[in-house]
């Protein structure tokens, strides 16, 4: 009885030792990813003034995307009772050189809009710039300032394919970009 | 337990029908020495029915059939008897003869299709393991043909299924699912990207005749990792006689989403080699967007296209068997749920449903986003009995899974978002010895090597592990007491190289080992009654998304970051199951069980925000604790009548941290399904009608109230209770002699609209809506020799 089953035994266990053992070849290395997706690392706000008074500039900032090294955000430093003309641009700086990304949001503008919310500070931002369908998208905007005051600017910008018109709003579609400005007007 | 005694107690009608004394006394009028017999046999194969029941109601006199099937009986006066005539897996038949003289009568049974299932289904005398079990075959598994294999099992006691959407199900046992929860596809562990809850398992459902689920820890002989329990997938066997070409061909079509699907078989023998047999298999599926009762879900649609191939060569003492299937499917995702951040969620669940989801029309496209996924699997088996060692085994599996997620961004490139590809080699050697006394048992060694590669997402580093197993595993049975126990050890080797940063390659290693066992016991207490007890261990290896998980998961909207230093996660189940059986009128099956988990692995929040252009995610992190899973399982059938039958289904969970004391989250909620059968007509292939049934049923699924309150680890409320109403009708039509099965499934008949706690995208939407599904069944045979 032993005599038979040795051999079959031998032979089965050598078959599986020899398949498990032949395929642990290890393969490749993960090789760094070359056509990375387009992501907006940085938001800048950059202001000038009607009249008199100097010009503005605010970034927000996160070349290493999500997670890795916390953002870096400039606070946005107003002149009270002013109106600045603004415009926002949108930048990947994940990518040498640094990728401008407004334009694509401007040509895309009819699934795109901007929205400005600001909490405590005395700040109005209005859009002045229209896409195709004549809907505002944000990326120019008036900001006109009050008395002085603090607060926080929020600039969000929806992507809205086949959703945006002229019920869309902030909570519709998927959110590219959220950010927070500190403003102080003073 | 109360339950025990309540099932002694229905068993008392049955008792009280045993056969009457033979001795009754008879009218010893004229003539009464005349005999009634002939042979019991079964109407198809004629062979005869040993031990079968012939049974005189007018008399009380009852015999049973010898060897040769043969009935008799003698001393009867004229008149008329009628002949009662019964045997396990047949109809109960009654023969009326006016009796004037001797006369020879043979009885023909015909076999109880249904009745055969029932016993699969609740079988105790087919239960050879003391763990819980439940298995889906017959007639109920094909009135879930149209239905995602995790929705298929759903229907079993104990089963829940964890959705996306109504394209994506994942099985759930006992609370537990993903990678703890094994599949065996064919006798070979599925091995796809399981992780992930958003990955359905990779297996067309219509290539199995069986499904069974071992409910609980059962690491020792599938596999270490078993600790939710274990799904096997069975087809049928392959021919092993020379009937020439026969096959199968299902049809379904269904409303809501209006779902086609054609799956059909063929199968035969070699005509020069009987021993070598072989069959084809192919489904094709098209499903467009799928409806809430008040609105299409965009982007819902699925398509799938699969096929098989199976070759066997069987002889006495040895054989072989080569299979190859490959599944290919499309899943389009809901495109509400493609957010940018957890502002979004909350945006959508203060919405209530998606924003212009009254526009939404029907369509078959599929847009961005979507997963494509191919999967293919190739095994081969050889086996040697011999009749002084046992059997002896070897099986090897190959599978490549390939799984494409296409998100809506980056569109120009056409290229995924993510491409994730798996290669897996199992082996497995079983040796089954010969029963020795009374002991009987195997023993076995596996090995499983997989190497994970992927493409634009380093969601998930490369990898290549390898684990080598072995267990033994004996059972000792005497009289009505089986014994059972097994030990199993594992190693797991890991090596990771992981892209840091996206410039550098950093490699790690990682090495597990632990040992698994069981032990149980099972006790026939009588015909009717088994109970059983089991304890059984299973461990797991950390898995690699929990190692080295660090980003956003798009799904959720949460930041995730994996701890490499995590440990193996060990489980203990421990259950006691009662199972009655074997009354035509009653059967049922419960289980309780507590299985407690060391070091389960969870995603934890830290109450803290990873901050990004794109908003603030909350960020999660994988952490253990000691967590238990405790609960029962109910499953009763009752005949109110001959042709009614209730049936009764409770599935009921309870899991706990037991660090915190906190609930568990995403733990399936308190569920009742109940439904009455109505069965008319018979199997005789003469008449149009052949056997038929009618049944109408409820679910009610109760609101989970026990989800975690200390910490946020869910954005909205578990989703109220709610109640479906389903209905299933089937009959087998015959034309000529050509059989033709059909049925219909309506799920949700009332058009409810409710969410479910374990559908992720309850968030967004709705879930479906009324369905109707038609399927027909033709088995067909091409040739005869």
């Amino acid at each position: 009885m032993k005599k038979l089953f040795r051999p079959y035994l031998a032979i089965l266990l050598a078959g599986s030792l020899t398949l498990a053992v032949s395929a642990c070849g290890g393969g490749d290395d993960p090789k760094p990813i070359v056509e990375e997706q387009e992501e907006i690392t940085t938001v800048q706000i950059s202001l000038v003034p009607e009249g008199k008074g100097q010009n503005v500039t605010a970034t927000f900032s996160d070349p290493d995307g999500v997670g890795g090294a916390d953002p870096v955000v400039d606070a946005l430093n107003l002149a009270p009772n002013t109106v600045y003309k603004g415009t926002i641009t949108l930048k990947d700086e994940s990518k040498t050189p640094v990728e401008d990304m407004t334009a694509e949001v401007k040509t895309e503008g009819d699934e795109h809009e901007l929205f400005f919310n600001v909490t405590g500070a005395n700040l109005t931002v209005t859009k002045t710039d229209l896409d195709s369908n004549n809907r505002p998208i944000g990326l120019e905007a008036t900001f006109e300032t009050a008395a002085t005051s603090s607060g926080t600017l929020r600039v969000t910008l929806k992507h809205q394919p086949n959703l945006k018109g002229a019920t869309s709003d902030i909570t519709k579609g998927e959110t590219d970009v959220q950010v927070d400005f500190p403003v102080v007007i003073q | 337990m109360l339950l025990p005694a309540l099932l002694l107690l229905a068993a008392q009608p049955l008792l009280a029908q045993a056969p009457p004394d033979t001795n009754a006394p008879t009218g010893a009028e004229q003539n009464c020495g005349l005999t009634i017999s002939g042979k019991v046999l079964d109407h198809d194969s004629r062979a005869p029915l040993v031990g079968a029941t012939v049974y005189i109601t007018q008399l009380g006199k009852a015999t049973v059939a010898d060897e040769a099937g043969n009935y008799h009986f003698h001393d009867l006066c004229q008149g008329t008897y009628t002949l009662k005539v019964t045997y396990v897996g047949y109809q109960q038949e009654d023969f009326t003869y006016k009796l004037t003289s001797s006369v020879t009568r043979n009885l023909q049974l015909h076999s109880d299709t249904h009745l055969l299932q029932a016993v699969e289904v609740t079988g105790a005398h087919l239960k050879d393991e003391a763990q819980a079990s439940q298995t889906l075959s017959g007639r109920q598994l094909e009135e879930t043909r149209g239905l995602s294999l995790a929705e298929s099992l759903a229907g079993l006691a104990g089963v829940s299924s964890l959705q996306t959407g109504p394209t994506i199900a994942k099985p759930v046992i006992h609370g537990l699912h993903s990678n703890r929860v094994l599949l065996l596809n064919n006798g070979v562990r599925q091995e796809g990207q399981q992780w992930g809850t958003e990955h359905a398992p990779e297996i067309d459902p219509f290539v199995a005749t069986e499904m069974k689920v071992i409910k609980g820890a059962a690491g020792v002989r599938y596999g270490a990792d078993a600790i939710g329990g274990v799904v096997i997938i069975e087809p049928k066997a392959l021919p092993d006689s020379a009937a020439g070409i026969s096959g199968e061909l299902n049809l379904l079509g269904t409303t809501n989403n209006r779902q086609g699907a054609i799956s059909a078989t063929a199968e035969g023998t070699v005509p020069n080699l009987p021993l070598l047999s072989w069959r084809l298999q192919g489904t094709l599926k098209k499903a467009g967007n799928a409806r809430t009762p008040d609105y299409y879900m965009q982007n819902t649609g699925f398509n799938e296209r699969n096929f098989s191939a199976a070759f066997g060569y069987h002889k006495q003492n040895y054989g072989a068997e080569l299979f190859y299937s490959q599944f290919n499917t499309k899943l389009g995702i809901l495109s509400a749920s493609h957010i940018g951040n957890i502002t979004d969620i909350e945006n959508a669940i203060a919405r209530g449903k998606p924003f212009g989801a009254d526009t939404v029309q029907f369509t078959y496209d599929i847009n961005r986003p979507y997963q494509d996924i191919r999967h293919d699997l190739l095994k081969a088996k050889v086996y040697l009995n011999t009749g002084d060692i046992g059997k002896l085994s070897f099986t090897y599996g190959f599978q490549n899974d390939v799984r494409d997620e296409y998100d809506v961004h980056n569109v120009e490139s056409g290229h995924p978002a993510m491409h994730l590809a798996i290669s897996t080699q199992t082996t497995e050697t079983i040796w089954e010895h010969k029963p020795v006394g009374n002991f009987t048992g195997s023993a076995g060694i596996n090995t499983i090597y997989q190497n994970n590669t992927w493409l634009y997402s380093d969601f998930l580093p490369f990898y290549t592990s390898f684990n080598p197993g072995i267990f033994a595993l004996e059972k000792w049975r005497k009289d009505r007491l089986q014994l059972e126990g097994g030990i199993r050890y594992d190693y797991k080797h890991v090596q990771v190289k992981d892209l840091v940063e996206n410039t550098y390659v950093e490699k790690h290693k990682y090495d597990y080992q632990h040992v698994s066992g069981t032990v149980g016991a099972m006790y026939d207490v009588g015909y009717h009654l088994t109970l059983g007890l089991n304890a059984a261990s299973a461990w797991r290896a950390p898995g690699v998304n929990e190692l080295f998980s660090d980003g956003v998961h798009h799904a959720s909207g949460i930041y995730e970051i994996g701890d490499e230093h995590l440990l193996i996660e060990k489980a203990y189940n421990f259950e006691a199951s009662a199972q009655y059986f074997g009354s035509p009128r009653f059967s049922g099956q419960f289980s309780v069980y507590n299985n407690y988990i060391n070091n389960y692995i969870y995603l934890a929040p830290t109450q803290t925000f990873t901050l990004s252009p794109k908003g603030a995610f909350p960020t999660f992190k994988y952490k253990q604790v000691d967590a238990i899973f405790r609960g029962f399982d109910l499953s009763l059938q009752y005949k109110l009548l001959d042709e009614l039958t209730l049936e009764s289904k409770t599935t009921i969970v309870r899991a706990r941290n037991t660090g915190t004391g906190e609930w568990l989250v995403g733990i399936p909620a308190d569920s009742y399904d109940n439904s009455l059968r109505y069965e008319f007509g018979n199997d005789d292939s003469s008449g149009l009608w052949g056997k038929s049934y009618f049944s109408v049923g409820g679910q009610y699924v109760a609101a989970q109230t026990r989800y975690p309150t200390q910490t946020d680890q869910d954005y909205a409320l578990p989703p109220d209770a709610y109640f479906l109403l389903h209905a299933e009708a089937g009959t087998t039509l015959h034309l000529g002699k050509q059989p033709l099965e059909v049925g219909i499934t309506g799920n949700n008949l009332l058009n409810t609209a409710y969410r479910d706690y374990l559908n992720r995208f309850r968030y967004y939407t709705d879930d479906l809506g009324r369905m109707l599904l038609f399927r027909v069944k033709v088995p067909l045979t091409f040739t005869r020799n």
